[in-house]
């Protein structure tokens, strides 16, 4: 094709960009990431311009920035092509229900949900078709209920919308700016909603705050934001994504969750993840913990081709704590690289981080986690522990933590471990009556404990099953 | 990130020049050239990275000043029992050729990274140590002392089969430490930036079928010196390499203790120790490459960190596919005695044979409190209690070092810097 064909064929599509905005949502352009789709995002949303700015300029840092290669051991981005997905991502605001039927989803998904046990109605929901699902009644139930204190849970997207203060102010600013790394910056030019959390001064919300798969309901779901704001002396738990399959077509996943954690409140962040094995799962998680404040981070990550999550949390004021949790299984075909960044900024700063993973049938798993603490960090301490369960000889386990220390007061303890499933211990359980798949799964169970027990009752069940399942070779 | 330009005088003559006083044959000197070649493509060493920043920062050091080839000059001892043939390299050119044309570049390729070709272009002293089969040689002593403004090293261990040998090997700085050209600079002063030196070491070891070495190192060069090190080891069938690897000056030092374990049921221990002061900078790394069933590795690394110093620790092992019923431990633990200090670690564990026991632990703390209290309640003074407690801290690797000299010569060395 000529220079010339070229410039046409951009030309076009650009116009049509410009020109035939109701019919653009179908569009599924073959040119990648363009000022024009950023524009277009955000005037479906009938975005404040401040927000059209932030895109913008996070679509400049993601243009100038490098793919992240050089990283040891990393896993393969090489299949992941920016430009090709990101037609895919334009959300379709005007079907709410969701463009994909049932049948049109990958297989294996399907039979997750058949073997999940989850009822039709439900996986449909679970599916994006559109049908409501309970969680969002329980949301419902939650505003009525602490509605009157100004505890707020809504969509981003209404967020910036209805709080546009609160969201001018935290989006993307202090907490994960767009220049912080190249997904980061993809992320903040086309996000497109995901959750805003709001809890004021003192309140306690006693329920988790759950968002079950609410992304796909309302379409395109890839990039979705988190703001979860709790102020001094709150507590808020919240609840996303479990066990969350994405369409088959889709096969980037980049969101963003930043929490501000006031002086002395406490908020955890949980999520069970099961992405369909083509999705490439790149995101940036950050908390910003003010004095005496405690941030719990506890992840599940099940699905996905390849992982890239290191949930952060930056300790900024004396007394500020954090607790990472995290729980990796990784089958045929996956590698997933994930691990927990813990920086200590104030005097008397806590950290543990707590790292399970159980790779199997080819699968790679990868601890890969930061912990940094500063000059003046004083009689701050930190202990990782990463324990790696291995099932058969074509899977890997590494364990990549770093650790810069630049205060002497402090007390730091990193330990790993890795092995193979007991055979003794098997053996144990056979002789006692099991089969070698339950003695297997038994001991699976036992090993994630720590992470399940972190857990509501039904995500922890949920991680469960989703794990036999997979032990059982039996999801695709 | 290009290798950094070299000093002029670096050229194929200066090359052809060293090889030539040492009796080379040609095909060691076109390896030399080879390497001489190859610096203009060949990168810095890895180092390790995190968000914004390099851990070490070898694209700083300025190689037009450090690099004086053709005046190297050093004090050496080497010294081994009748049994075994400890020999200048020189020497070994004559005596061992076929030894030398077998494993010369074996373990390491000499274009595996920029320091390895300038070493490789450029080393004009070395060792052959050579154990035939059989025989067992204690105490074989490779003392060098560097005199000039740039020293390259270069060593080879060869073990035959069932035979077994140690090795202390001592690199320092003597009084007059720059060579004599290097001082006539302007106004006497010395030719170098600031007088700073490099010192360049590379070691192989080529451990025969059922083989023991003991490789034990003590660097104490002084503070004004760049020290680049890299040790690796190739352990055959049954085969043991051990290491010891003590670090004590240098202005900065960027080492590598490696052992790959090709061999059914071989074995490495690799036990470091360092203490840093004033401003000096460590990146030790200690790594072991299981390559084969039933081996087993064990690294241990203590060090001590005072005023402004910084420990750069990474720990690598890493198990192959192939490895089957593999043991591998890694421990290392970092004791700093000021704020103004930096100790950073990164212990790695790769792991693809499932039929694998493998752990790594790493902490970084300061003198426990209690102890301090423990020990002034009874009358020790601060200064005395803390000397104890940092002596103390050694012991444990202390008791790893087989080798008894080396082991009260790091003590030694240890007790003198507290008292400083």
């Amino acid at each position: 094709m000529s220079s010339e064909q070229d410039q046409l064929k951009e030309t076009n599509t650009e116009e049509r960009f410009a020109f035939k905005k109701e019919e653009s949502a179908a569009v599924k352009s073959d040119k990648g990431l363009t000022e024009e789709v950023v524009r277009l995002i955000s005037e479906d949303k009938d975005e404040p311009d401040w927000m059209l700015e932030r895109r913008l300029r996070a679509l400049e840092h993601y243009q100038n920035m490098p793919m992240p290669t050089d990283w040891p051991g990393q896993p393969d981005l090489s299949e992941l092509d920016v430009e090709e997905i990101i037609p895919y991502i334009r959300p379709d605001v005007d079907k709410r229900e969701g463009a994909d039927s049932w049948d049109d989803l990958p297989e294996d998904i399907q039979d997750t949900f058949e073997k999940l046990g989850i009822p039709e109605a439900e996986r449909k929901a679970l599916s994006g078709v559109g049908a409501q699902y309970e969680s969002e009644v329980v949301y419902q139930n939650m505003q009525e209920q602490w509605e009157e204190k100004g505890v707020v849970f809504c969509n981003m997207d209404e967020a910036v919308q209805e709080h546009e203060d609160l969201v001018k102010e935290h989006f993307m600013t202090s907490c994960v700016p767009p220049s912080d790394n190249k997904f980061a910056a993809l992320h903040g030019a086309v996000w497109s909603g995901g959750s805003f959390v709001y809890v004021p001064e003192d309140v306690t919300v006693e329920m988790p705050v759950q968002a079950y798969f609410r992304m796909n309901s309302e379409g395109m779901g890839q990039f979705e934001h988190t703001l979860i704001i709790a102020e001094e002396g709150s507590e808020v738990h919240y609840i996303e994504g479990c066990s969350a399959p994405k369409y088959g077509t889709h096969n980037l996943h980049s969101g963003g969750v930043e929490v501000f954690v006031g002086e002395d409140a406490h908020v955890q962040y949980s999520t069970v993840q099961n992405w369909s094995k083509n999705t490439f799962n790149l995101n940036t998680k950050r908390a910003l913990v003010e004095k005496g404040g405690r941030m719990e981070w506890v992840s599940g990550s099940m699905g996905s081709k390849a992982t890239m999550l290191y949930p952060c949390s930056i300790l900024k004021g004396r007394g500020a704590s954090a607790n990472h949790i995290s729980i990796a299984f990784a089958g045929e075909g996956q590698d997933i690289d994930t691990g927990a960044k813990v920086y200590h900024n104030a005097p008397r700063t806590n950290s543990t981080i707590e790292s399970k993973s159980i790779s199997k049938d080819g699968g790679r798993t990868n601890y890969r986690g930061l912990v940094h603490i500063s000059e003046g960090a004083t009689n701050s301490s930190t202990s990782v522990e990463c324990d790696a369960l291995m099932f058969d000889n074509e899977s890997t386990s590494d364990t990549m933590p770093y650790m810069e220390i630049d205060e002497s007061t402090v007390d730091v303890a990193h330990e790993a471990t890795v092995g193979k499933i007991g055979d003794e211990d098997v053996f144990y359980l056979q002789s006692r009556g099991l089969d070698d798949d339950d003695a297997k799964q038994m001991i699976v169970s036992g090993f994630i404990e720590p992470i399940t027990e972190e857990l509501p009752i039904e995500y922890a069940v949920e991680l469960n099953r989703l794990i036999e399942l997979e032990m059982e070779g039996s999801l695709g | 990130m290009t290798a950094a330009q070299v000093h002029e005088t670096i050229s194929e003559e200066t090359v052809r020049q060293i090889s030539d006083e040492l009796g080379e044959p040609d095909w060691l000197l076109e390896t030399r050239l080879d390497a001489l070649d190859a610096l203009s493509d060949l990168e810095m060493p890895d180092v390790i990275r995190t968000p914004g920043r390099d851990w070490t920062n070898l694209d700083a050091l300025d190689y037009e000043d450090f690099v004086d080839p053709l005046n190297a000059a050093e004090d050496k001892d080497q010294v081994g029992p009748d049994e075994a043939e400890v020999l200048p390299f020189a020497e070994a050119v004559d005596e061992r050729e076929e030894l030398l044309k077998e494993h010369f570049g074996s373990v390491i390729d000499p274009q595996e990274n920029y320091l390895t070709a300038l070493s490789t272009a450029l080393f004009s002293t070395g060792t052959l140590v050579y154990v035939p089969k059989n025989v067992d040689a204690e105490d074989v002593t490779i003392r060098t002392t560097q005199n000039s403004q740039s020293l390259f090293n270069y060593t080879l261990v060869v073990t035959e089969q069932s035979s077994s040998v140690t090795i202390l090997e001592r690199q320092d700085t003597g009084e007059d430490g720059v060579a004599p050209d290097a001082q006539r600079g302007e106004g006497g002063e010395a030719a170098g930036a600031d007088g700073d030196r490099y010192y360049s070491g590379i070691v192989e070891v080529a451990a025969g079928e059922n083989s023991h070495v003991q490789y034990g190192s003590l660097q104490d060069l002084d503070e004004e010196t760049y020290h680049y090190s890299l040790k690796r080891g190739e352990a055959a069938d049954y085969a043991t390499v051990n290491w010891v690897e003590g670090n004590l000056g240098s202005r900065l030092t960027k080492s590598s203790v490696e052992t790959n374990l090709d061999g059914e049921g071989s074995e490495t221990k690799t036990v470091g120790a360092f203490f840093g002061h004033n401003d000096q900078h460590f990146d030790i790394a200690a790594r072991v490459w299981h390559n084969t069933a039933h081996t087993t590795a064990d690294l241990v690394t203590r060090g001590v960190l005072d005023d402004e110093a910084r420990s750069v620790y990474e720990g690598v092992q890493d198990v192959g596919r192939e490895a089957w019923d593999t043991n591998s431990y890694q421990r290392e633990n970092t004791l700093m005695l000021s704020d103004e200090s930096e100790a950073d670690a990164s212990p790695k564990l790769i792991i693809n044979n499932h039929d694998t026991e493998a752990s790594h632990s790493a902490t970084v703390g300061q003198i426990d409190e209690e102890d301090m209290f423990y020990m002034t309640s009874r009358g020790v003074d601060d200064r005395s209690a803390r000397n104890m407690l940092v002596e103390g801290f050694f012991v444990p690797v202390l008791e790893e070092v087989e080798v008894e000299e080396l082991r009260d010569d790091l003590d030694t060395r240890v007790s003198e810097r507290l008292r400083e």
